[in-house]
């Protein structure tokens, strides 16, 4: 008797026929895009359930939408005097009370929201760039540029910023480009780190070694295979570094090394507020409102996406 | 010799109905489905299946050591008259490591490497705290030189990275005896190891079953292990036990067609090298999804229509032995089935006679000649101050090779002999210390990377792991036209020459959008092959082409690498320490150890007629997957020296049985016979 099989097969080979689309017929095609993007709804889903996260994304746009839109909000503008009102608390014309120059507390928060905001955006970006391309030239690259780097980085990680800070007024003068300037520079280490442990642990794998064997060059690399695997956490480091940002820079403003008078910023309401906190304590409390908020907006945001996308952390929790 | 003979054995561990789920995003994967079988006491059963068989996943159902996401649904674990699933964590605790013991895959990561072993053996002991230290100690010491570690009360004051890779596991299997368990549970014990470390761990566990009466039970892929250290076997396929038996049923007179397949499908059992492996064609099913019918089926050469809509039946043979497939009971049943052992049940494709008789090319594709590689391992200004001559290791010494166009060469050896610094030196991604590296006749050793690189273009690479080799971040597609943006071809459809190689790859189209980590070992291997492939190389160095697949999918790797050299012509260079693998490929075998070549010949007759003591011990060192066959003894003992105090003499002196004061105080030089075999060896067998 000539076994009969279901499954046809090509008669030489004996492996089975496969249908037009060449696949087995337990696999469709529609399942295997799907499962390509089965893994970012999961994510997506996992992070839209996550208390945290959630809060701290509704903050993080808050933060961007007050800054971006306070011309549009602000009531008043935020260098107008109104003297007979000065150091009211909140009432039904000011909702965040008036300083001592009868200024709008709230517009004033506003627009001090568009320098956090220039401060944090650029300062950022440019540092995680800057540390994200050093990092992995040093991760990368010979072990003596490895090391000349890494002295460097921990040179400029060893000033203590607010000194740093000081000093370089001194000799420049305040300005908020010196700010950006300070946040930049103190915080290109700690990416570069970070990315260069990430690139030296990523250096002797399989599939770096697979690129080198296929003549790639070592820009390529870098760009094409290094970064997209160092980038994620530096990513979630940079989320939770923002109030970082803006607390050193409100710090500084607030020491008066930072914005100049009258540009409002939070750090320079606290300042003014600090003078005047026996009569109207109010304004220290409205500038430090959004302060926390964003810090812990940032700091929620950036640990869910840390929750999510890390691997290692939160298996089996 | 049987044991089979004494009066049935009682049951120490009975699995009933055992049904697990793990949770995941993708929904509920139903992992084991109403598993039952009982482990007889004082014998040695196997659980043999393919990766995603559920194997492993019974071995800690048992133990209560599943994953947090794991869901035990129904079904019991009787161990005398308790029910291990439904146990207490204490109780649980109060079995594991007394009762029920563990030797793990991988001793490197099993074992605490800031405790010495004393230390370790002595924590293992809590629970008897009327014991002494120096009587725990004493134990511990015992235990050690029962497992065959010398020095045992010297030793056991080290740590584990003094140990070596089959010493460790060694030491494992002490500390897993310690407790005089009653069940001791392996979990892939020699998959780490070499394979003259295998055979002499093989033979270990079977010398302590007797000796302390213990029941083993064995995971496993490898059935040539299970063959040569199991009675009992139990075969799985995607959650289910499809067939199990007594070894000899198992393996001389299989019913499943699974199992059939599986036997037939081991590349030691086919003798006959002439013809391509066998393959089992298709992937194992996805179990997230409702399953009906045989689990088996998709795969199956003889499925019916029936197998996909009704549960098989279990069809009993013996005390423990059973077969679930609709073809031996019931209205379905063959009584043709199962045919004769030597009918071929699965596609074997056609006979290669077609395979070219070679001109041989005056000139060599490849040509190697006293290449040596070092590797430093203190620096300069350390090894003056210590007063240290040489700084560096011979991680390769003196290696001569050739490839020819069209030609598949095997480079064999154990982990640390260099096979895979050799293939690296060859494409420039490790420096050469000294002799030459000829490409087309052009010399290309430590060639600078810039006049390097149009010759990378002609010798590709496959990498060990099949998806660590690929760039995470990157789609197939990305992945396979890569080699052209590298090279800057841009007159080609990258997106045409994307589909082009995936069907030459054997690779389904919709797979190109998929990322490697959603890709299956012998998927993303392909990937890996279509990458080499793409520039259209002359020469191909692969390292370990079939680690990490299935036997069932090895051989569609290796038949569609056949395949593409009868097509193209190309070279290969197959680094491997899988020797019945490489038997079926290899036109000419290289031997290597320590760095250094032992033995060079055609295939056949190396395997034939080993010339080298060492090739010797290799051959005979591959369990075969027959328990007809089992080795009386192991031919070497001992394992391979480090690099870094290298035998003044034959670096095989140590181990070798023939050995004598000559091999010990001269290294042999290479030596070329009349029939065109090398040797390095001074007193060769034949």
């Amino acid at each position: 008797m000539i076994p009969v099989s279901e499954n046809p097969s090509e008669s030489e080979t004996g492996i089975p026929a496969v249908d037009a689309t060449g696949l087995p017929d337990h696999v469709t095609e529609a399942e295997i895009r799907e499962s390509a993007a089965r893994e970012h709804r999961e994510k997506l889903r996992s992070f839209l359930t996550n208390w945290q996260g959630l809060t701290g994304l509704i903050l993080v746009i808050l933060f961007f939408a007050s800054a971006i839109f306070a011309p549009w909000l602000a009531p008043y503008d935020p260098n107008a005097l109104d003297v007979p009102s000065r150091l009211s608390g909140p009432n039904l014309e000011h909702l965040a009370g008036t300083d001592q120059l009868g200024r709008d507390t709230l517009s004033r928060i506003l627009y001090g929201g568009r320098v956090a905001l220039y401060i944090a955006a650029i300062g950022v970006s440019v540092s995680l760039v800057i540390g994200l391309i050093l990092g992995m030239i040093a991760g990368f690259g010979p072990r003596w540029l490895d090391s000349l780097l890494l002295l460097l980085f921990d040179t400029v990680r060893s000033f203590p910023t607010i000194v740093l800070a000081l000093a370089t007024v001194a000799l420049t003068g305040p300005s908020l480009s010196v700010v950006l300037a300070i946040v930049i520079i103190t915080s290109i280490p700690q990416y570069a780190r970070v990315a260069r442990t990430a690139t030296l642990t990523l250096r002797n794998t399989d599939f770096i070694l697979a690129e080198r064997s296929l003549g790639a060059s070592m820009t390529r690399t870098l760009l094409h295979h290094v970064m997209p695997n160092v980038v994620g956490p530096l990513l979630i480091l940079a989320a939770m570094d923002v109030p970082v940002v803006v607390t050193v820079e409100a710090g500084l403003s607030f020491l008066g090394l930072g914005v100049t008078p009258p540009t409002a910023s939070w750090g320079t309401i606290l300042n003014e507020g600090y003078l005047v906190i026996r009569d109207a304590p109010w304004m220290v409390i409205a500038g430090g409102i959004p302060l926390i908020l964003t810090t812990l907006g940032f700091t929620f945001l950036g640990e869910a996406l840390r929750d999510i996308f890390d691997p290692r952390m939160g298996k089996g929790r | 010799m049987p044991k089979d003979a004494i009066h049935a054995p009682e049951t120490l561990l009975d699995i009933r109905n055992l049904s697990v789920d793990f949770r995941t995003p993708r929904g509920r994967v139903k992992a084991l489905r109403d598993i039952t079988f009982p482990i007889r006491k004082n014998r040695i059963v196997g659980i043999v299946g393919e990766s995603g068989s559920g194997k492993s996943t019974v071995l800690w159902a048992l133990l209560g050591l599943l994953a947090k996401n794991a869901e035990v649904t129904s079904g019991e674990v009787r161990f005398g008259d308790r029910d291990l699933l439904h146990a207490s964590e204490a109780q649980l605790r109060a079995t594991r490591g007394e009762e029920v013991s563990v030797v793990f895959q991988d001793p490197m990561t099993s074992q605490i490497p800031v405790l010495t072993y004393g230390r370790q053996m002595r924590d293992i002991l809590y629970r008897r705290p009327n014991l002494s230290t120096a009587e725990k100690r004493r134990m511990a010491v015992e235990m050690l030189g029962k497992v065959g570690i010398p020095d045992p009360d010297k030793r056991i004051d080290q740590y584990p990275h003094h140990f070596s890779g089959g010493m460790r596991q060694r030491a494992g299997i002490a500390m897993a005896l310690l407790t005089g368990p009653q069940l001791l549970l392996a979990d892939e014990p020699t998959t780490a190891l070499d394979v003259t470390m295998e055979a002499q761990i093989i033979h270990l566990l079977q010398d302590l079953q007797k000796e302390l009466d213990a029941t083993v039970v064995v995971v496993s892929h490898n059935l040539g292990l299970i063959a040569e250290l199991c009675d009992d076997v139990v075969v799985m396929y995607a959650g289910e036990v499809i067939e199990a038996g007594e070894v000899r049923e198992i393996f001389h007179n299989a019913q499943h067609p699974y199992t059939r397949a599986l036997l037939e499908c081991d590349p030691a059992r086919i003798d006959d090298v002439s013809r391509k492996l066998p393959v089992i064609p298709g992937d194992i099913p996805d179990l997230t999804k409702p399953l009906s019918g045989c689990i088996y089926a998709p795969r199956c050469q003889r499925a019916m229509p029936v197998c996909r809509e009704k549960l098989p039946p279990d069809v009993a043979r013996g005390e423990m032995s059973l077969a679930r497939c609709h073809l031996l009971d019931g209205p379905h049943h063959d009584p043709s089935w199962p045919p004769p052992p030597d009918v071929m049940t699965v596609g074997v494709g056609e006979t290669s006679a077609s395979k070219p008789a070679r001109a041989v090319s005056d000139t060599p594709l490849l040509d190697v000649s006293d290449l040596n590689v070092q590797f430093e391992t203190v620096g300069p200004l350390r090894a003056r101050l210590r007063g240290l001559e040489t700084r560096h290791v011979d991680a390769v010494l003196d290696v001569s090779l050739s490839v020819a166009p069209g030609e598949t060469v095997g480079l064999v050896g154990e982990s640390g002999s260099g096979k895979t610094t050799l293939g690296r030196c060859v494409l420039n991604l490790v420096p050469g210390q000294g002799g030459s590296v000829k490409f087309e006749g052009q010399d290309i050793l430590n060639m600078p990377e810039a006049r390097f690189k149009p010759l990378r273009r002609d010798m590709a690479m496959m990498f060990q792991d099949p998806v660590g080799s690929l760039s995470p971040r990157k789609s197939v597609r990305a992945l396979i036209t890569e080699p052209f943006q590298i090279h800057g071809i841009t007159d080609v459809d990258l997106d045409a020459e994307a589909e082009r190689l995936a069907e030459m790859v054997r690779l389904p189209g919709p797979f190109l959008s998929r990322y490697p980590h959603e890709l299956s070992g012998g998927q993303a291997r392909r990937v890996g092959v279509a990458r080499a492939l793409a520039l259209n190389p002359k020469l191909i160095i692969a390292d370990e082409p079939t680690a990490g697949l299935d036997v069932s999918v090895q051989g569609e790797i290796l038949n569609l690498m056949a395949d593409l050299q009868a097509e193209h012509g190309l070279g290969y260079l197959i680094i491997t320490h899988n020797l019945p693998v490489v038997r079926h490929i290899a036109d000419r075998l290289a031997i290597m150890y320590l760095g250094r070549i032992v033995e060079e010949g055609r295939t056949a007759e190396v395997f034939a007629r080993p010339v080298h003591p060492y090739t010797q011990a290799l051959v005979e060192g591959v369990p075969q997957p027959d328990p007809d066959r089992r080795r009386a003894h192991v031919s070497i003992s001992g394992e391979v020296p480090s690099l870094l105090n290298r035998p003044k003499g034959c670096d095989f002196a140590g181990r070798c049985p023939f050995a004598q004061d000559h091999c010990r105080a001269e290294k042999p030089p290479h030596v070329t016979m009349v029939d065109g075999r090398r040797h390095a060896c001074h007193f060769p067998l034949t």
